[in-house]
């Protein structure tokens, strides 16, 4: 068991060695009779972590259907390696992005974006795969993000998500914090 | 046919085959080694990966063949070469079946010894030629090494040729008729345990590869290398385990013996020079490195007075027996 603290060898040096030598040449002889952990990739591939995050993708609005970007440029202005440039349509009643380009090849996937964007507009996808043998087809446009969005489950993370979770505890959540920690004091109360 | 082209025509066919198996070679280690490790190893190109050596050759040959401006030209160019023909002669003397050989000499096991460790002359010239201070470390590594693991390499070769009492190696085999070798009460066993290490370490395999140390010299002497230079040194180093592999199962395995037809002994010995290769393979990846003390060490006190001890005593017990007590 590799969990066990193993007291160090005894006996002379060569008994050691030869042991030593006899149970590395097990260990791989007990290795070349199984079976072998590959996935092959293409071909099948292993499901996602439930809490994976990947490739960005924009999004529509659920209940209205139309684009969730307002066009804010608020990750634009905290995308650390500026690789978001974003143009803003005015409108009547809301805004929209006229532009949105996104260069994936010099993402560096530290989803600020996300966390940022009212609208829970912008969001990373449950999925790593867009190879290409050309650099330019990860200069990704407006239409090609929504595409992806659609192509993709989106990951569980979505802006309003994250700030809940890394702002400030409100006093909701503070009292039923302070709830929960009384019936736990009380005996017999939490069971 | 004339008289005057077998010579010819028997070395192009030995090679180029050799060539095939020396190849495929590769691809059996990878997938040995992927296996030994979960992993399936070549796959994709062919069916099972068994189209993986001709793209490799195929790649290499179609790189750039790319030579540093510091390199001293002429013996830069002229190692891989002085490094491939050693490896390959040393088939020039193998029996692959009875009277199936280029030159079955008399001083068959002498002619492949010494031929096999000149392959060290076109490694130092790499390793020198290189004006790269990895490379020149690597060559004088192997130089050192090389002299430390002859001795026990050749006394070990020796104790089947004492117990057949002939170098030749066709003889050796046909010595083995009713008992290979290594099976041979205890001489046998001690002297394939002697052979296998001393193959190892005059082929630079783990555990004794200090003088390519992927972790402190990169690559060794081939660090310059690159296109078909690397190519012809990489088929220089298999040709030269292929080699000792058929030596190995021809001292002791017995050859092209097996059962079934005659016609199958070539395909016997195959078997038994892979398995040989196999074995060492097998080593290869289960072992670490180690110093070079350590393997200085191991030769000088270890490997070297045991593998003598070991040839005095199968003279005694050869002289014994034919004495017909």
């Amino acid at each position: 068991m590799a969990s066990e603290v193993r007291s160090a060898p005894t006996g002379t040096e060569a008994g050691v060695v030869l042991r030593a030598v006899t149970r590395a040449m097990w260990v791989t002889l007990l290795n070349l009779f199984r079976k072998p952990v590959t996935v092959h990739y293409p071909d099948t591939t292993r499901a996602y972590p439930e809490r994976y995050r990947g490739l960005l993708a924009l999004v529509y609005e659920k209940d209205t259907g139309e684009e969730a970007c307002i066009g804010c440029r608020l990750c634009e202005y905290v995308c650390p390696p500026a690789v978001i440039k974003v143009e803003m349509l005015k409108s009547e009643k809301r805004n929209y992005a006229k532009t949105f380009t996104l260069e994936l090849y010099a993402c560096e996937f530290c989803e600020l974006c996300v966390q940022v964007c009212p609208t829970d507009a912008i969001v990373m996808t449950k999925s790593f795969d867009l190879p290409t043998s050309d650099r330019r087809e990860m200069l990704l446009d407006k239409d090609r993000l929504h595409a992806l969005g659609l192509q993709h489950q989106p990951s569980w993370a979505t802006g309003t998500l994250l700030r809940e979770m890394q702002g400030p505890p409100k006093m909701v959540r503070a009292e039923a914090h302070a709830r929960k920690e009384d019936e736990a004091a009380r005996p017999g109360g939490a069971a | 046919m004339p008289a005057w082209l077998a010579p010819i025509v028997a070395p192009f066919i030995v090679l180029n085959v050799i060539i095939g198996i020396v190849t495929y070679v590769t691809l059996l280690e990878r997938k040995f080694a992927a296996r030994m490790q979960s992993r399936i190893g070549p796959y994709r190109v062919g069916p099972h990966g068994l189209l993986q050596p001709i793209a490799d050759a195929v790649k290499l040959m179609i790189k750039e063949d790319v030579v540093p401006a510091a390199v001293d030209r002429p013996v830069f160019n002229l190692a891989p070469i002085v490094f491939l023909v050693p490896c390959m002669l040393i088939f020039a003397t193998i029996p692959f079946a009875p009277g199936l050989g280029v030159a079955d000499l008399n001083i068959g096991v002498l002619f492949f010894l010494a031929v096999s460790s000149m392959e060290i002359v076109g490694l130092f010239m790499a390793g020198w030629g290189s004006n790269n201070k990895y490379a020149l470390l690597s060559a004088m590594r192997a130089v050192n090494q090389i002299i430390s693991y002859d001795l026990p390499f050749i006394f070990s070769a020796l104790v089947p040729v004492m117990l057949a009492g002939s170098l030749k190696l066709s003889e050796i085999a046909a010595a083995q008729d009713g008992l290979w070798f290594v099976f041979y009460p205890v001489i046998g066993q001690l002297a394939f345990a002697a052979f296998l290490v001393s193959t190892l370490a005059a082929e630079n395999r783990v555990p004794f590869d200090i003088l390519e140390a992927e972790s402190e010299l990169v690559a060794g002497f081939r660090v310059e290398y690159s296109g078909m230079k690397f190519a012809l040194i990489q088929l220089g180093e298999y040709a030269h385990i292929v080699g000792s592999s058929f030596l190995g199962a021809l001292l002791f395995l017995g050859a092209w013996a097996g059962p079934g037809p005659e016609w199958l002994g070539p395909i016997w010995f195959l078997l038994k020079a892979m398995f040989f290769f196999l074995l060492v393979t097998w080593v290869r990846w289960s072992f670490v490195r180690i110093r070079v003390d350590q393997i200085l060490a191991f030769s000088w006190k270890v490997l070297l007075p045991s593998t003598l001890l070991l040839l005095v005593s199968t003279a005694v017990v050869v002289v014994w027996r034919h004495s017909g007590v």
